[in-house]
C-alpha cells in the first residue's frame, strides 16, 4: 500500500517569504505580507491536496499578493496570436523556425528558460536536434546509499524520486532524461514488487539512462537481465524445467512485438528459452541476510558470496536442457540471445516500438504509412534509437500544423516544467506530493503496461490536481521569476481568448504564473 | 454554426474522434462539421431515464484473481496434484458446501454468506479467452470478447439511462486517477473522486471561476475533453458541497493492511468514500473501485491470502456501514477480474494466467448460495486451463435487468442465457 513508503512532504517553504532579502523594498508591495506565518507541517502525500488549504497556504487565487521582496508588478500587456480565433483549433506558429525550435524543446526537454530557448533558436532547428541527440547523457550524482540498499537500509523511495526530479531540473541533457522517463514507462517496473530492500529499482534507472539512446537489441538484453525486471516479471524464478511465463509474455506483448504477433505456444517456448537467470547479491544484502541468520542461530557453513555485477547472473543448471522446440515458427534449443534475436527479426517489432515513440513524442494518432516509413529506417539501422529519434524530429509530420499542441504533457513533464519556469528549485518537493493525484508516480506505474498517454491524463480529478498544483507552487515559491514574458517563452504567444483576457487582468507575477500553469495551453506539448 | 455548438456535442464529437483514431487535422476541421442531428441524438438518448434507488458497486480485482484459491475445492484429488504447495491451505478453508470452501481469510464474507447475502457464480468466463491482462480487461470492460467495442458496459448503461451531464456523480470511480474502462463512454459524463473532503480547488471560489473561464471553448483536439473534465470537476465540487455533511461511518474501515505484493489501491478507503457518496445522497448510481496485486506468478500463497484478507475486511466494513445506514438493500456489490489462474501451479510457487473464475455478488437482494458450476479440474483444455460454465455477460445482464432495472439488450445489443442470482426488485420502476 502506498502509505508504507510515503515520504513526508512539507508544503511550506523553509522560511517565510517576507524574511527573504527585504533590502529591496517595493513601494507597490505591502510591507506586511497578508499571509499567515507558515507553521511546520509534515504531511503524507495523499493529504497534500487537502492540506494545502487547511494549513492556510492556499491563498485564494485573486488574493495572491506580491511578496515584500519582489519588484513591483508591471502589468505588461499580453499580446499574441489569438489561438482560437477560428474557434476550432490552435493557430499553429510552426511555419517559423523559432516556433519549431520551441516546439522541439517542449517535446524533448522539461521546458526551456528564456535564455535556453534563445540559445536554441540562434542555433537553429537542425543544430538543436544534433545537440539534443549527440550530447552524451549526463549522469546524476550517485544516490546516497543507493548501492547499499538492503533489508537493514531500504531505499527511501521518496528521496529517490526527488533525486531523479532534481536531476531532470538541473541536467544539461534533459533529452536524456525524457528518454529515460519514456523507457521507464515502456520497460516498466514498480518499486512495490521489486522492493526497496535492494538497489534494483535505482540501478534500473541508471541502466535505462545508460542505454536510452543505444539500439533496441542491446536495450532488450539489458532489460531482460536487469535485476529489477528479473524480479518484477518473475524471470529470476523461472527455470527450464518449470518456466514462468510472466516475462516471456510481456517481453513480446508489451516490450517489443505487440499482442496478436505471437501465440500462447510462443509464450511457453520463449519462457523456456529465457529461463536460467537469478538476481545478483550485493555485499549489503549478503550482510543483512547473514545478520538475520545469526540472530536465528543458523549461521550457514559457507556464507553466500556477493556478486560484482549489477545485472542478473546466468546459471546454466537452471536453464532449459532438452530437445529442440518451436518458437515463432523455428525449431531449435533457444536461449536468451536467440530469443531476442528472433524477436528483433519479426516484422511486428520495428513498427510497434516506432508507434510507441511517435505517440509519445510526435502525435497521438499517426497513420500507418508514417509509422512504416520510420520503422523501415529504424530496422535498417539495426534499431538505432538515435536514428529513430532524429528521423521523427526531422520528419515534416513532426512540425506539421496538425502536430502543434497535439500531445498532453505527462504529469511529471507538466510539474517539472512549471517548477523550472518559476525558477525556484526549493519547491521541487511539491512535485513529489502531487504525483499520485495527477496519476504518475515515479517508480510506481499503474501496471506492467506503464502509463497511459495523452487523453488519459485528462479527467475531472487530474485537472483539479493540476490546478491545485499551480496554486500550491506559486504560493509556496520564495521568489518567482518575472512573468512578463512567460506567455511567449512557454506558450509561444498562442493563446485562447480566455487565457489572454485573464493574463491581462492578473495583478501580479504570481497570479500570472498561476494562470500560465493552469491554462490549457500549458498542459499541452 | 460554431457559435451554436453546445459543450456536449462538441465534446462527444471530439472524444469519439479521438477514440476512433481520426487524425488530428481531420478532427480540427471536423469541429465545424458537427451535425445538429448528432447533438439531438445525444440528448434524446438521455430522455425517459430510469428511476430506481439502486446503486451498483463494481470491485475490480486487477491482475487476475486465482479463483481456485478463493473458492477452494475441498475434496478434489486432482486439485492437490496440480497444486502441491498451494493446496495445503485448503485445510483452513471455510466450507460453504460439501465440495468447496472459501479462502480462510474470507471470514467476513463467509459470515455474510451464512446470512444469505452472498451469491457466488462459479466458472465465469468467456469463449476463446485471452491471456493478456490488457486484452482480457478490455473484454470484461466492454463486454465484448471480440474486442471491437470501445465503450465500457457501465458507461453505456449510464449513457443510455441516466442524465449524467447534469449529475456528474452518476458514474464515479473512487480512489483512482483515471476513469476505468468499464465506465468509459463517449456520451456519459463521469467523474473520479479520491476524497470527498479534498475534492475542491485550493485556490477557493476564485480559482474555481478562473478554471471555468480558462476552460471554455478551448481550441484543439483535446479542447472539448479539457472543458468537460473541468466542468465535471466544478459540477462535482458543487454537488459535493451540498451533500458533504451528514456521514458518520457506522463501521471501522482499515486501510492499513500491509500488502507485500504490488498494490496501490486502497480498497477500504475507496469503499468508505463510496459509502459516503451513497449515504450523503450525491446521486451516485454506478461506482467502480479497484484492488490490484492479483498477478501472483510468484510465491503466491502469502500474497494472495493477504489480498483475500484485505478484500474481506474492506467489503465487510462497507456492508456493515451500509446496513448501519439502512442502505444495504439498495446497494449491490459485485467483483470482477480479467481472468482466473492456471490450475497447475508453476515452479515459483505461483500461478500463470488462466481462464474462468468465480464472481461474487453481495447485498441484501442476492439469492445467497452457489450458482453456475465449478469447471472440472480433470477436463482441462489443451493449454491446461479451465473451461467456463457461465458467460460473464449473463451475470452483467442479470445485474442490469434485476438490480438496476434497465434494458440490458440496449447495452449489449444481444441477449445472453439468463442466470437468476438476484431477487427481483419490487422497487424498480421504469
Amino acid at each position: 500500500m502506498s502509505d508504507e513508503q510515503e515520504t513526508p512532504v512539507s508544503l511550506q517553504p523553509d522560511r517565510a517569504p517576507e524574511a527573504v532579502d527585504t533590502a529591496v523594498p517595493s513601494a507597490a508591495a505591502p510591507t506586511t505580507a497578508h499571509r499567515k506565518k507558515p507553521k511546520s507541517s509534515l504531511l503524507r502525500r495523499r493529504d497534500v491536496l487537502a492540506a494545502a488549504t487547511a494549513a492556510g497556504v492556499g491563498v485564494a487565487a485573486a488574493r495572491l499578493v506580491a511578496w515584500a521582496n519582489e519588484p513591483p508588478f508591471t502589468p505588461v500587456p499580453v499580446t499574441g496570436t489569438q489561438g482560437n480565433k477560428t474557434g476550432l483549433d490552435w493557430v499553429s506558429p510552426l511555419n517559423t523556425e523559432s516556433a519549431r525550435v520551441a516546439h522541439l524543446l517542449r517535446r524533448t526537454t522539461f521546458g526551456a528558460t528564456q535564455a535556453e530557448l534563445e540559445k536554441a533558436q540562434s542555433d537553429g532547428y537542425a543544430k538543436t536536434i544534433d545537440r539534443l541527440i549527440e550530447t552524451p547523457i549526463a549522469e546524476p550524482a550517485p544516490f546516497t546509499g543507493g548501492d547499499d540498499a538492503s533489508q537493514d537500509k531500504p531505499l527511501n523511495i521518496g528521496q529517490l524520486q526527488q533525486w531523479w526530479i532534481e536531476h531532470m531540473l538541473s541536467t544539461p541533457t534533459p533529452f536524456g532524461e525524457r528518454m529515460t522517463l519514456f523507457w521507464h514507462g515502456h520497460f516498466t517496473s514498480d518499486f512495490r514488487k521489486v522492493s526497496p530492500q535492494n538497489p534494483f529499482i535505482y540501478w534500473q534507472n541508471q541502466t535505462w539512462r545508460k542505454f536510452a539512446l543505444s539500439d533496441l537489441r542491446t536495450m532488450l538484453y539489458q532489460v531482460t537481465i536487469d535485476p529489477g525486471m528479473l524480479r518484477y516479471l518473475d524471470l529470476a524464478t523461472s527455470t527450464g524445467r518449470n518456466p514462468n511465463e510472466n516475462y516471456s509474455r510481456e517481453l513480446m506483448e508489451l516490450f517489443s512485438m505487440g499482442a496478436d504477433a505471437f501465440t500462447e505456444d510462443d509464450v511457453k517456448a520463449a519462457a523456456k528459452g529465457l529461463a536460467g537467470w537469478r538476481e545478483p547479491l550485493t555485499q549489503a544484502i549478503v550482510d543483512a541476510q547473514l545478520k538475520r541468520a545469526m540472530e536465528r542461530g543458523n549461521t550457514p557453513k559457507v556464507p553466500p558470496k556477493a556478486d560484482s555485477v549489477k545485472t542478473g547472473v546466468f546459471e546454466r543448471q537452471r536453464a532449459y536442457a532438452g530437445a529442440p522446440y518451436a518458437f515463432l515458427g523455428e525449431t531449435k534449443v533457444w536461449n536468451t540471445d536467440l530469443v531476442l534475436d528472433k524477436i528483433v527479426a519479426q516484422d511486428a517489432t520495428a513498427p510497434f516500438i516506432t508507434r510507441r515513440v511517435v505517440t509519445h513524442f510526435a502525435m497521438p494518432t499517426p497513420d500507418d504509412a508514417y509509422i512504416a516509413r520510420l520503422a523501415a529506417s529504424f530496422r535498417k539501422t539495426k534499431y538505432d534509437v538515435k536514428t529513430l529519434m532524429r528521423d521523427v524530429f526531422m520528419s515534416p509530420e513532426f512540425t506539421a500544423t496538425s502536430s502543434y499542441r497535439a500531445l498532453v504533457k505527462t504529469p511529471i513533464e507538466y510539474m517539472v516544467h512549471a517548477v523550472k519556469a518559476l525558477g525556484d528549485p526549493s519547491i521541487v518537493r511539491a512535485v513529489m506530493g502531487n504525483q499520485m493525484g495527477m496519476g504518475q508516480t515515479l517508480f510506481d506505474p499503474p501496471s506492467v503496461g506503464g502509463w497511459p498517454q495523452n487523453e488519459s491524463w485528462i479527467s475531472s480529478n487530474t485537472m483539479l490536481a493540476r490546478a491545485n498544483f499551480a496554486t500550491q507552487i506559486v504560493t509556496a515559491a520564495k521568489k518567482v521569476a518575472s512573468a512578463a514574458n512567460a506567455h511567449q517563452t512557454h506558450l509561444d504567444g498562442v493563446l485562447s481568448a480566455q487565457t489572454l483576457k485573464l493574463l491581462n487582468e492578473a495583478t501580479d507575477d504570481r497570479k500570472r504564473w498561476m494562470l500560465v500553469f493552469a491554462s490549457p495551453e500549458f498542459q499541452l506539448k | 454554426m460554431v457559435a451554436t455548438l453546445t459543450k456536449l456535442n462538441r465534446r462527444d464529437f471530439l472524444r469519439s474522434g479521438l477514440v476512433f483514431g481520426a487524425g488530428a487535422a481531420g478532427l480540427a476541421a471536423g469541429y465545424a462539421a458537427v451535425p445538429d442531428v448528432f447533438a439531438r441524438a445525444v440528448y434524446a438518448g438521455k430522455q425517459g431515464g430510469v428511476v430506481n434507488d439502486k446503486v451498483l458497486v463494481m470491485i475490480q480485482l486487477a491482475g487476475g484473481n486465482d479463483g481456485l484459491q478463493t473458492v477452494m475445492p475441498l475434496k478434489d484429488a486432482t486439485y492437490r496434484d496440480l497444486r502441491p504447495q498451494l493446496s495445503k491451505s485448503v485445510d483452513q478453508a471455510l466450507p460453504i458446501s460439501d465440495e468447496v470452501g472459501l479462502n480462510a481469510n474470507l471470514k467476513g464474507i463467509n459470515t455474510l454468506y451464512q446470512q444469505g447475502k452472498v451469491a457466488i457464480v462459479q466458472g465465469v468466463g468467456y469463449p476463446k479467452p485471452s491471456f493478456s491482462h490488457f486484452d482480457s480487461i478490455r473484454v470484461w470492460e466492454t463486454a465484448d470478447p471480440d474486442r471491437r467495442q470501445q465503450d465500457g458496459w457501465l458507461g453505456k448503461t449510464i449513457a443510455k439511462n441516466y442524465d449524467s451531464a447534469g449529475h456528474p456523480l452518476v458514474g464515479c470511480a473512487c480512489g483512482s486517477t483515471e476513469i476505468p474502462g468499464a465506465l468509459r463512454d463517449l456520451e456519459a459524463t463521469l467523474t473520479v473522486v479520491n476524497s470527498q473532503q479534498s475534492f475542491k480547488f485550493n485556490g477557493g471560489d476564485d480559482m474555481d471561476k478562473a478554471m471555468g473561464a480558462l476552460y471554455t471553448g478551448t481550441p484543439g483536439i483535446y479542447g472539448a475533453l479539457f472543458d468537460t473534465a473541468v466542468t465535471t470537476a466544478r459540477d462535482t465540487i458543487a454537488q459535493l458541497k451540498t451533500s458533504a455533511s451528514g456521514y458518520t461511518p457506522k463501521a471501522q474501515y482499515s486501510d492499513n493492511a500491509k500488502l507485500v505484493y504490488s498494490s496501490k489501491n486502497q480498497l477500504a478507503a475507496a469503499l468508505q468514500l463510496a459509502a459516503e457518496l451513497i449515504v450523503t445522497g450525491t446521486g451516485v448510481k454506478v461506482l467502480h473501485v479497484t484492488l490490484g496485486g492479483f498477478d501472483t506468478h510468484y510465491t503466491q500463497q502469502q500474497r494472495h491470502d493477504d489480498l483475500m484478507g484485505y478484500l474481506d475486511s474492506a467489503i465487510s466494513s462497507f456492508y456493515q456501514d451500509l446496513a448501519g445506514h439502512g442502505m444495504s438493500d439498495r446497494v449491490l456489490i459485485a467483483t470482477w477480474s480479467e481472468f482466473g489462474r492456471r490450475p497447475r501451479e508453476n515452479a515459483s510457487a505461483g500461478t500463470d494466467h488462466g481462464t474462468a473464475a468465480p464472481v461474487f455478488l453481495i447485498g441484501d437482494t442476492v439469492k445467497g448460495g452457489l450458482h453456475g458450476e465449478m469447471p472440472s479440474l480433470a477436463k482441462l483444455d489443451t493449454g491446461g486451463n479451465l473451461g467456463y460454465k457461465v458467460d460473464f455477460r449473463s451475470v452483467y445482464q442479470e445485474i442490469l435487468e434485476t438490480h438496476l432495472a434497465v434494458d440490458a439488450k440496449e447495452v449489449f445489443a444481444q441477449s445472453f442465457e439468463p442466470i437468476s442470482v438476484l431477487k427481483s426488485s419490487a422497487l424498480a420502476t421504469r
